[in-house]
C-alpha cells in the first residue's frame, strides 16, 4: 500500500464514530472477518459461560461493576442496621457484638470490596478506551483480579457463618484483632478474605501500570492523557505501595492467629503501635485511592457538560501527582494521641495542611471551568455537580482535624464520622454520576433521564440529610450504640437521610436495569462537547473496541488502517515492536480463558481451609484441596495458549525498551519490595521499643545462613548461564543452568529446614517470643518466595528439554529477575537476623 | 450546645485571648484553648465554603444552559482532540494563594497553642499525678499513695496530670467535658493534664473501639472541693477497704454488660447466624 493511499484511510473521526463507513470497504471486511472470529472464541453475550471465560476488559468492567453495586447493597443494610440501632440512645435492636460486627464489616466493605471495585469497574472499561489500547495488557490477570476479587468477598460473607465476623472495625487494632480478645473462626477469615483481596489488587496494578505506561496511542504522550486515565494511572501506583504494606500487616496479623507468633501480643515491644503504623502506612494513600478516580471522573463530566476545557489542567495534574507522592508522608496524622512526640506530630501537621493545598487548587480548577461554559444540567453532571459540592464541605472539616490541638477533642467522635463521609461518598457521588455519564457507552441505550434527576435530588438531600446531622451531633462517641440523650433528635434525623439514601441507590441501580430493556437506543456519542475517544466508537464498543489503529499522531484522533506496514514512514516517534509486531497479522487475539475463574475458586477454598486450619476437622482438608486445585489451575493457566499482540506503535515512556512481560515482572518486584521492606520495618521497630542491644538473636550460629548466602549468589550466577545458553541456543547449557539452579534452591531448603529443625529440638516455636515470631516469619516469607521460584522451575525445566524458550527466551529472563530480587532481599535478611 | 455559647463569648475576647497567648507561654489546658479555636474555625471554615459553595452555585445558574442564549462557544470542544487546558492560570493562583493563606495562618496559630498545652501542668501549681489503666470494660485510677478506685476524684482549680496506659488492649480515654484525651496503648504510657475549673459529676469514656463491651466503657470523674478532696484523700491508702472499693466497680461494670445483654436478648436480632 502506498503512502497516498495509507492517507486516504486516515479516516477523521465524526461525531458518531464507529464501525467503518463506505470509504474503506476492504477494511470494513477485515474488520467484519476480525470480528466474527473473535466472537466464535468467546461465547456469546447472553450465556453464562460468556461471562465466566471472558478476558475482555469492557466484560470484566461490567463484571467489577455489577458486583460492588451488590456490595454496596451488602455494606449499605449493615449501616442501616446500626442507624436503626441509633435511633435511640440506648443499645436495642443489636447485640454489643453484632453492632461491632456491623460496624466492621460495613467499612471494610465499603472501602476495600465496594469503592475501589467500583471505580476499578470504570477504569477496566474505559481506560483502555481512552489510551487507544484494544484491551490491558495481560488480559487473564485482568480477569484473574476480578475472580480473586469476587471470591474474597464470597470469604468475608462465609465469616458471618463462622460464629462471627470480625468485631474490631475496618482499621482493625492491635492486639484486639489477636485470637486472645477475638477467638472466633470468622474474624481469621476476615483477616483472609482481606490477604486475598491484595493479592487481587496487587494483580490489577500490576495490569494497569504496565498497560497505561506501554500501550498508549500514538501522540497520546503521558501528559496528553484523559484526565480520569490520570487519576487511574496516580491511584494504581498508590495502590502498588501502598497495598504491599496493608498486606504485610494482614500477613503479620494472620501469622499471629494461625501460627502462634506474637507480633502485636509481646511484653516489652511496641506491638499495638506496630499495627498502627503499618495499617495508616496503607491507611492514609488509600483515601486517596479511592477517591481519586472520583476526581479523575468529575474532570470528565465537568469538561463535556460545561464544553470547556478544564482551567488549569497543567496544574490540576501536578497537584494530582504532589498529593499522590506526598499520601506517603500523612500516616502518622491518625496518631496524634499516641505517644508520638511533639516533633513528630509538627512534622506531620506540616505534610497534612500541605497535602489539602493541592486539593485546594483541584477545586477551584473545576469551579472557574464552568465560567463561560454551556451548562447542561443532565443527571450526570448534577452528581458530579453534587459531589463537588459536598467535598468542598467534607474538605473545610477536614482542615479542623489538621489543627492537631482540635484533632485531640475531635478524635474518636462523630466529626471524623461525618467528615470522612462528606468526602468518601462525595466520590461515590461523582462515581454514581459516571454510572450515567457512561451508561449510554456500555449498553447503547439511554438511562431514563426524568428518573436519573429525581434520583440525584433524592440522593443529595438523603446524603446531607444523613451526614450532616452528624456534625452537629459530633460529641457522640464513634462505634458505640449508647450516646447521650439530648443528641437523640440528630441521630433520628440522620437514620431518616440512611433510608432515602438508601432509596435513592436502589433507584440507580433500577434504573440501569430498567433502561436496559427500555431505554432509548443511542449511537456512538450522545454528548455534545464530549473529546475521549471512548465517545468514537459505536456503543457498547466492538470486542477490540477500534476500527483501526487510534493515533492522535496528526494532533486529533483517527484511526490507521490495520494493515499498514510498520515500516511507514510517517514520522512516527515510536520504533515498532519486534517478536510479536511481525506476527501480528496472522493470528488474533485471544478474548477467553476458563483458568482465572478456577483459580479464584481454588483460592476460596484454600483460603477458607486455612481460617480454621489449627481447629482440625474440615479445614484442613479444604487446604489441601484447595493446593492441588490451585497447583492445577495455574499449570492449566501457564500452558494455555493464550495470544496478546502488543501494539506496533504507541507512547510508552518512560518504557520504551521494556516489553509488557518485563515491565510487569519489575513492577510486581517493586510492590514485592515494599512487602519486604515492611516486614523488615516491623523487625526494625520492634527491636529498637525492646532495646537492640538486648536483643538475643534466634540462630545461636550464623554458619548455615552464611552457606545459604554463598548457595544463593552461586543460584543466581546459574540462572544467568542459563539465559547465556538460551540466547545462545544451546538446549543443553539451558538444561543445565536450570536444574543447577533448582538444586542449589533445594540445598538452600534443606540447609534451611536443618537449622529450623534443630531450633525446634530446643524448644525454640514460632510462638516462643518475639525474637522468634520475626525471625520464622521473615525469613519464612523467604523461604516461600524461594519455594514459589522452584515450582516455576520445575515448570520450566521440563519445557526446556522440550526444546522451548531457545527461539525466545524471555520467560528465563523474567525468572531471572525474580530469582536475583530473592537473593537480594536474603543478602538484607542474613545480616538482619544472623548477625548483627 | 455549650459549644455556641462558649463560641460567642469568647469571639468578643478573641484579641484579648491572643495578646494572653504571646505573653503565657504555659499553662493552658486543652480547655482553655479548644472552645476558641474550634469556634474561630467553624466560623472561618463556615464563611470560606459559603463564599465558594455559593460562587460555584452562581456560575453553575448563570451559565446555564437555556433558550434564547448566544449558543455558539468560541473554540468548542471537539470530539477525538488531544486533552489541553482551558482558561488562564492566574484566576487559579490568587485563589490558592488566599485559600492558602488563610489555612495557614490558622494552623499556624493552632501550633502555637498546641506547644503551649504540650507544655504539661505547671510545677508551680502542684499538679497531681495520677495513672490511668484502661481494661476491658473499664477504668483504673492509681494515686500517688497507690489508692486504686474505679472513680476519678480531683480537687478543683489544679492541675491533673494523667498518665495512660492500657492492661489489655488498644482504648483512648477522654473526659469529654475537659477536651481531653489520650490513647491507652498496651505497654506505651501517653501524658495528658487539665485543670478542673467546676465541682460536679462528669464522664471518662473509651473512645476507641476495644470489644464487646466498648459502648459501656465508662467511669464517674467525681471534682470536688479541694478541702473536701483533702479529707477524702488522706483516708485512702493502698489498703483493703480500697482495693474492695475498686474490685465492687469492677464486677458493677460487668453485671451491667451482662444484663444489658440479658434485658434486651429476647427483642435483639443477632448478627450472627
Amino acid at each position: 500500500m502506498t503512502e497516498d493511499q495509507q492517507t486516504h484511510d486516515d479516516r477523521a473521526v465524526q461525531s458518531g464514530g464507529g464501525p467503518p463507513d463506505g470509504s474503506a470497504t476492504e477494511n470494513a471486511l477485515v474488520f467484519r472477518l476480525r470480528r466474527f472470529f473473535t466472537r466464535d472464541e468467546l461465547p456469546p453475550l447472553g450465556t453464562v459461560r460468556h461471562w465466566l471465560l471472558t478476558t475482555n476488559h469492557k466484560d470484566v468492567g461490567i463484571l467489577y461493576l455489577v458486583t460492588s453495586l451488590f456490595f454496596l447493597v451488602f455494606g449499605g443494610v449493615l449501616a442501616l442496621l446500626m442507624r436503626v440501632e441509633l435511633l435511640t440512645p440506648v443499645g436495642d435492636i443489636l447485640s454489643a457484638t453484632g453492632y461491632n460486627q456491623a460496624v466492621s464489616t460495613h467499612g471494610l466493605i465499603m472501602i476495600f470490596w465496594f469503592l475501589s471495585p467500583f471505580a476499578f469497574g470504570f477504569a477496566n472499561y474505559v481506560v483502555p478506551l481512552q489510551i487507544g489500547a484494544k484491551d490491558l495488557a495481560f488480559p487473564r490477570l485482568n480477569s484473574l483480579s476480578y475472580w480473586l476479587y469476587l471470591f474474597s468477598g464470597i470469604l468475608l460473607g462465609i465469616s458471618y457463618f463462622q460464629g462471627g465476623s470480625f468485631e474490631g472495625g475496618w482499621t482493625m487494632y492491635a492486639p484486639l484483632n489477636v485470637p486472645t480478645y477475638m477467638p472466633n473462626i470468622g474474624s481469621t477469615t476476615t483477616v483472609l478474605a482481606l490477604v486475598l483481596f491484595v493479592i487481587s489488587v496487587t494483580v490489577s496494578s500490576v495490569n494497569f501500570i504496565t498497560t497505561l505506561h506501554r500501550m498508549r496511542a500514538e501522540g497520546l504522550t503521558l501528559f496528553r492523557m484523559p484526565l480520569f486515565t490520570w487519576s487511574i494511572l496516580l491511584t494504581v501506583w498508590m495502590m502498588l505501595f501502598a497495598f504491599a504494606a496493608l498486606l504485610a500487616a494482614l500477613l503479620i496479623l494472620s501469622s499471629d492467629r494461625i501460627l502462634g507468633t506474637t507480633y502485636f501480643t509481646a511484653e516489652g515491644t511496641p506491638g499495638s503501635l506496630l499495627w498502627t503504623h503499618l495499617f495508616w502506612f496503607f491507611g492514609h494513600p488509600e483515601v486517596y485511592i479511592v477517591f481519586f478516580p472520583a476526581l479523575g471522573a468529575m474532570a470528565e463530566t465537568f469538561q463535556t457538560f460545561t464544553g470547556r476545557r478544564l482551567v488549569g489542567r497543567k496544574w490540576f495534574i501536578i497537584a494530582m501527582v504532589l498529593v499522590a507522592l506526598q499520601s506517603f508522608l500523612v500516616w502518622m496524622h491518625h496518631m496524634f494521641l499516641t505517644s508520638i512526640n511533639l516533633q513528630i506530630k509538627t512534622l506531620f501537621m506540616v505534610t497534612t495542611i500541605g497535602i489539602s493545598l493541592p486539593f485546594d487548587l483541584m477545586v477551584f480548577s473545576l469551579i472557574y471551568t464552568m465560567v463561560k461554559g454551556r451548562i447542561r444540567f443532565t443527571t450526570p453532571f448534577l452528581f458530579t455537580f453534587g459531589a463537588l459540592l459536598v467535598f468542598i464541605i467534607g474538605g473545610i472539616t477536614g482542615v479542623f482535624l489538621g489543627a492537631v490541638v482540635l484533632d485531640y477533642q475531635l478524635r474518636g467522635t462523630y466529626w471524623v464520622v461525618a467528615h470522612f463521609h462528606y468526602v468518601m461518598v462525595a466520590g461515590v457521588m461523582a462515581l454514581v454520576g459516571g454510572i450515567f455519564y457512561w451508561y449510554p457507552k456500555f449498553t447503547g441505550r439511554m438511562y431514563n433521564k426524568r428518573l436519573g434527576k429525581a434520583t440525584f435530588w433524592l440522593f443529595f438531600v438523603g446524603f446531607n440529610l444523613l451526614y450532616f446531622p452528624l456534625f452537629v451531633a459530633w460529641e457522640t462517641p464513634r462505634r458505640v450504640f449508647e450516646y447521650p440523650a439530648a443528641l437523640t433528635p440528630w441521630h433520628q434525623l440522620a437514620t431518616v437521610g440512611g433510608f432515602l439514601l438508601g432509596i435513592s441507590f436502589l433507584l440507580v441501580i433500577w434504573n440501569c436495569y430498567w433502561s436496559l430493556w427500555r431505554g432509548e437506543p443511542v449511537d456512538g456519542n450522545p454528548w455534545e462537547y464530549s473529546t475521549t475517544a471512548e465517545w468514537a466508537v459505536p456503543s457498547p464498543p466492538p470486542l477490540e473496541n477500534f476500527p483501526g489503529v487510534p493515533s492522535y499522531e496528526s494532533g486529533s484522533l483517527a484511526f490507521r488502517d490495520d494493515d499498514t506496514p510498520e515500516t511507514s514512514t510517517d514520522g512516527g516517534t515510536t520504533v515498532s515492536n519486534d517478536e510479536s509486531g511481525s506476527t501480528a497479522h496472522d493470528h488474533h487475539d485471544s478474548h477467553a480463558s476458563p483458568w482465572p475463574f478456577f483459580i479464584g475458586i481454588a483460592s476460596l477454598v484454600f483460603f477458607l481451609g486455612l481460617s480454621g486450619i489449627t481447629t482440625g476437622g474440615i479445614y484442613p482438608v479444604l487446604t489441601a484441596l484447595g493446593v492441588v486445585f490451585g497447583a492445577v489451575s495455574l499449570i492449566g493457566f501457564g500452558l494455555e495458549s493464550f495470544s496478546v499482540t502488543e501494539p506496533e506503535r504507541g507512547e510508552r515512556w518512560p518504557f520504551e525498551g521494556i516489553e509488557n512481560g518485563k515491565l510487569g515482572v519489575w513492577v510486581f518486584l517493586a510492590s514485592d519490595i515494599v512487602l519486604f521492606g515492611a516486614f523488615i520495618g516491623s523487625y526494625v521497630f520492634l527491636r529498637v521499643g525492646y532495646g537492640w542491644t538486648d536483643w538475643t538473636l534466634v540462630p545461636h550460629d550464623p554458619i548455615p545462613g552464611l552457606i545459604n548466602t554463598y548457595i544463593l549468589l552461586t543460584s543466581s550466577f546459574c540462572i544467568v548461564l542459563a539465559l547465556v545458553a538460551a540466547e545462545k541456543n544451546s538446549r543443553w547449557g539451558l538444561i543445565a543452568g536450570l536444574s543447577t539452579t533448582l538444586l542449589l534452591g533445594i540445598g538452600f531448603l534443606i540447609n534451611k529446614g536443618i537449622e529450623w529443625v534443630e531450633l525446634f529440638h530446643e524448644g525454640v516455636w514460632l510462638s516462643s517470643n518475639v525474637q522468634a515470631s520475626t525471625f520464622f516469619l521473615t525469613t519464612g516469607l523467604h523461604a516461600l518466595h524461594v519455594i514459589l521460584g522452584l515450582l516455576i522451575l520445575l515448570y520450566l525445566i521440563p519445557r526446556a528439554i522440550n526444546g522451548s524458550y531457545l527461539n525466545d527466551e524471555r520467560p528465563i529472563e523474567y525468572f531471572g529477575l525474580y530469582w536475583h530480587f530473592v537473593d537480594i532481599v536474603w543478602l538484607f535478611l542474613f545480616p538482619l537476623f544472623y548477625i548483627i | 450546645m455549650s459549644l455556641m455559647h462558649g463560641l460567642t463569648t469568647q469571639m468578643v475576647t478573641v484579641n484579648n485571648q491572643h495578646v494572653h497567648l504571646v505573653l503565657q507561654t504555659n499553662g493552658r489546658t486543652m480547655n482553655d484553648v479548644f472552645s476558641m479555636l474550634f469556634g474561630v474555625f467553624l466560623i472561618l471554615g463556615t464563611a470560606v465554603g459559603a463564599v465558594v459553595i455559593s460562587y460555584m452555585v452562581y456560575n453553575a445558574y448563570k451559565y446555564r444552559d437555556r433558550e434564547g442564549r448566544d449558543g455558539t462557544m468560541t473554540d468548542p470542544l471537539q470530539l477525538g482532540e488531544l486533552p489541553q487546558g482551558g482558561g488562564d492560570g492566574k484566576k487559579l493562583a490568587i485563589s490558592l494563594a488566599i485559600s492558602a493563606i488563610i489555612v495557614i495562618a490558622l494552623i499556624g496559630w493552632a501550633y502555637v497553642l498546641l506547644v503551649d498545652v504540650e507544655a504539661g501542668a505547671p510545677a508551680s501549681e502542684n499538679p497531681i499525678e495520677i495513672k490511668v489503666e484502661g481494661i476491658q470494660f473499664s477504668w483504673q485510677y492509681e494515686y500517688p499513695n497507690g489508692h486504686t478506685t474505679s472513680t476519678l476524684r480531683v480537687p478543683e482549680d489544679r492541675p491533673v496530670t494523667l498518665t495512660v496506659t492500657s492492661g489489655d488492649v488498644f482504648h483512648t480515654f477522654g473526659i469529654p467535658a475537659f477536651d481531653l484525651k489520650a490513647d491507652a496503648i498496651p505497654g506505651q504510657t501517653t501524658q495528658r493534664w487539665f485543670r478542673p475549673n467546676e465541682t460536679g459529676t462528669y464522664r471518662a469514656q473509651c473512645f476507641e473501639l476495644c470489644g464487646s463491651g466498648h459502648s459501656v466503657m465508662e467511669s464517674d470523674v467525681i471534682v470536688m472541693e479541694p478541702n473536701e478532696y483533702e479529707q477524702w484523700y488522706a483516708n485512702t491508702g493502698a489498703d483493703a477497704p480500697a482495693m474492695n472499693n475498686s474490685a465492687a466497680a469492677v464486677s458493677t461494670t460487668k453485671t451491667r454488660i451482662e444484663n444489658g445483654g440479658a434485658e434486651a436478648s429476647s427483642q435483639r436480632v443477632a448478627i450472627t447466624f
